[in-house]
């Protein structure tokens, strides 16, 4: 008789999903519906440009923590935006999938706010990875997840939680998300470029 | 630290690697191609709702490369077509047929509506027993998905958590409901159409309608059951018609067997019933009458 899987499979669901709520954030505009971010290093979080209209927010930490988030770079085209916090986030940032590439069925995690319930979790797989042309990564990862609005600028993470990216938009039914490493060489070329 | 769900995402990334080898990409409508699943050696299954075309039709393989393929057949009523695609060294699907699905079963769904392939996942939210479509068809147990359908979902193969296939995947059978044709009946009609071009079925060319028979006349005529079918529409020129049924005829039993459903006649009318004699029991003015009917073959898209 093979071992039963069942009970260990939903405590560890339930550990990256602990996991992956520590570095996620509330985005709260005065008078508009909250969003989700993403703890990044230095300081930074990282969430859609959608989600933020004016030059800041107010970021709530998953410790419960209350900061000033002012905004420090934006892209549209991305719909991203990076928000320096203060004070300064004590809690450790996300860390990014750097290899091996995603594959097609993989676990995904994501977190968000959905209709204000914080840190609501959802659990889907890869649905595509577009093929890389001329060695750009591709724009978006498609994930068979099931998103509501709320989740807009959360992670989403692997098994391991381990960010992949960041959900943007749900299309067709299908959550779309920026890949992790295109947020990343965003963050070092847009911040960089307006800190002096 | 997650060894288990770390185990299982990638179980479930070389599942969707490994059975996407044999799904292809078809383009036979305009638009979003639909997917295939390479069934046997160069023997494509699709479904039929989406080939708008029987000429030109070119497959996108899994290595990206486009092949032309030609229509061997299609069937409405199952909703599923077969492709041939010489020349090509695709592994073929590899099909579980030991082990029937079950409801709660996690199962992924592939496609490939273009280069790529996708995956959605799920779970068997019903297994149906044999069942009829309203064109006649049997299909085994049509398996119905808690899975969402996007792009490519028609014609691709529904997998286990193994990667071995249960069936053929389509939104054109239970209006727009994601349901699996099982391996079983893909596995007739494949054969069926590569040898025929087309799935055979009898028929009468009758439309019936349930009644009860008055229970004086029923007592009367000594009836095990006191309802009929009432024949309301008659094919003129059709098998029944020729073999002297009357408008207002209430059958009573076909082959032996007694009728109280539209759906048990057909039951009595599998593709090889064609040119072979049922025995039916009819009240016609108040008397039980034998007669001999001799189902046809059904032409295309027509009911019983």
């Amino acid at each position: 008789m093979t071992a039963s899987v069942t009970p260990g499979l939903a405590q560890e669901v339930a550990a990256a999903v602990d996991q992956l709520r520590r570095v996620t954030v509330q985005v709260r505009m005065r008078g508009a519906a909250m969003g989700a971010g993403v703890l990044w290093e230095g300081g930074l979080v990282i969430t859609n440009a959608h989600v933020v209209r004016g030059d800041q927010a107010t970021i709530e930490l998953s410790d419960g923590t209350v900061g000033r988030g002012r905004i420090v770079a934006r892209d549209l085209k991305r719909d991203l935006a990076a928000l320096e916090v203060e004070p300064s986030p004590a809690l450790e940032p996300a860390v990014v999938r750097d290899s091996p590439p995603l594959r097609v069925g993989e676990l995904v995690i994501a977190i968000g706010h959905p209709g204000g319930v914080v840190g609501a979790a959802t659990l889907g797989i890869v649905h595509v990875v577009e093929s890389e042309r001329e060695g750009r990564a591709p724009r978006w990862i498609r994930a068979d997840v099931r998103l509501a609005p709320g989740f807009s600028g959360g992670p989403l993470a692997d098994a391991t939680g381990r960010l992949v990216g960041v959900n943007t938009m749900i299309h067709g039914g299908l959550a779309l998300a920026v890949p992790a490493r295109a947020v990343e060489a965003w963050v070092r070329r847009a911040h960089a470029a307006v800190t002096p | 630290m997650s060894a288990v769900l770390q185990s299982l995402s990638i179980e479930l990334a070389d599942a969707v690697e490994s059975a996407g080898r044999a799904v292809v990409a078809i383009h036979a409508r305009r638009r979003i191609p639909a997917s295939g699943v390479h069934w046997r050696p160069g023997v494509l299954v699709a479904t039929h709702h989406t080939i708008n075309r029987e000429e030109n039709i070119t497959v996108t393989l899994p290595d990206g490369t486009t092949a032309p393929a030609s229509l061997a057949g299609r069937d409405p009523s199952t909703d599923l077509a077969v492709l041939k695609l010489p020349g090509q060294s695709l592994p073929t699907a590899s099909l579980r047929s030991d082990r029937p699905p079950t409801v709660g079963e996690l199962v992924i769904a592939l496609g490939r509506p273009g280069p790529s392939v996708t995956a959605s996942w799920g779970v068997v939210s019903r297994v149906d027993g044999p069942w009829r479509t309203w064109q006649g068809a049997e299909i085994d147990s049509l398996l119905r998905l808690d899975v969402a359908i996007y792009d490519g979902f028609s014609g691709g193969p529904l997998i286990d958590a193994g990667g071995r296939v249960l069936g053929v995947n389509t939104s054109g059978l239970a209006r727009g409901v994601p349901v699996t044709i099982p391996v079983a009946t893909v596995e007739r009609v494949v054969t069926e159409l590569l040898e025929r071009g087309t799935i055979r079925r009898a028929y009468l060319g009758i439309g019936t309608q349930p009644v009860r028979v008055p229970e004086s006349l029923a007592r009367k005529l000594e009836l095990e059951s006191d309802v009929g079918l009432l024949i309301v529409s008659l094919e003129s020129g059709g098998p029944a018609d020729r073999d002297g049924l009357l408008l207002g005829d209430v059958l009573l039993e076909l082959d032996g067997a007694g009728v109280s459903d539209p759906r048990d006649v057909l039951a009595k009318l599998g593709g090889d019933r064609v040119g072979k004699p049922l025995t039916a029991r009819v009240i016609r003015g108040g008397e039980v009458k034998a007669l001999q009917l001799t189902p046809g073959e059904r032409p295309t898209s027509r009911a019983a």
